[in-house]
């Protein structure tokens, strides 16, 4: 008789778990860039205003 | 942005076929645990993020005795890149291993010694992470995080032995269990093949992580110089 336990529901959870907070964390990773781009832009802008 | 170079487009290929390869091993490779039937899975992801958490910081240890030598800015870019990598890992673990703890110990979370020196070593990176957030000066912030980088350190190996020290529930994956332990099991040739394939494949996703990282802070110390340099105009 086969008595392993039902546990796919913990192992969903946990891959999720294990796939999603890296996909987060490379997630933020995009928002920081794009960011980062604007402020770019936004310095760049001002100081093409100020030489003109 | 400057266009990720030509070595780091290959390093995310290579990591996510990698992934694809260990994930694949993991669901349609490795045979069912008899004891603890699919949950016992969440071992071969668990324990490589709690390895790519140790060498982060080891990474950080590293890179904090070469800032303290030379001076050099990009060590201190380094440390903290690798503490954020470990942290996410080290979250990882602990969120993972807690939700297999809960069919094979009974309980979401137990004060263990592992488990409590784990966290012990969570919230001192996360410390770590605030007094960067509290040194205005970047070369005292720099100086500071090193040290701290490296004293910090010694959490690690008490965190690794903790399960061959003390008398623990955790279970000891390389080596002998204590009496105590509770869901350990024996390593079968195709479990073990796919245990250590995921670990490689880890190792791989930490260097393509810190790579990645570190790309982006190079983008944040542009914008720090252009904004100085407009300041002083």
């Amino acid at each position: 008789m086969d008595q392993t336990p039902n546990t796919l529901n913990y192992m969903i959870a946990g891959y999720v778990v294990l796939f999603g907070l890296p996909l987060l964390y490379v997630v933020s990773w995009l928002i920081r860039q794009r960011n980062l781009e604007k402020d770019i832009d936004v310095i760049q802008t001002i100081a093409d205003d100020q030489k003109k | 942005m400057e266009k990720a170079s030509r070595n780091l487009q290959i390093l995310n290929v290579l990591t996510i076929v990698l992934l694809v390869i260990a994930t694949a091993l993991v669901f349609f490779y490795a045979p069912r645990e008899r004891v603890m039937g699919d949950v016992q899975r969440i071992f071969y992801f668990h324990v490589p993020s709690a390895w790519v958490g140790f060498l982060a910081f080891l990474v950080t240890l590293v890179a904090g005795i070469a800032y303290l030598r030379t001076g050099s800015r990009g060590w201190d870019r380094v440390g903290y890149a690798s503490v954020e990598i470990g942290l996410v890992f080290t979250v990882m673990t602990i969120v993972s291993g807690s939700i297999w703890a809960r069919p094979a110990w009974n309980t979401w979370w137990t004060w263990d010694p592992r488990l409590t020196t784990y966290t012990i070593l969570a919230l001192i990176y996360v410390a770590y992470m605030m007094l960067r957030q509290g040194v205005e000066d970047p070369d005292r912030r720099a100086r500071f995080a090193a040290v701290y980088g490296i004293v910090g350190f010694i959490s690690v190996p008490i965190t690794f032995f903790s399960i061959r020290w003390w008398r623990t529930i955790h279970p000891v994956v390389i080596g002998s269990s204590s009496p105590t332990a509770e869901g350990g099991f024996d390593m079968t040739s195709p479990m073990r093949l796919v245990f250590f394939f995921s670990l490689f494949t880890f190792t791989v996703l930490y260097f393509c992580f810190l790579a990645n990282r570190l790309r982006l802070e190079r983008l944040a110390e542009r914008v720090e110089q252009l904004k100085a340099r407009w300041l002083s105009a």
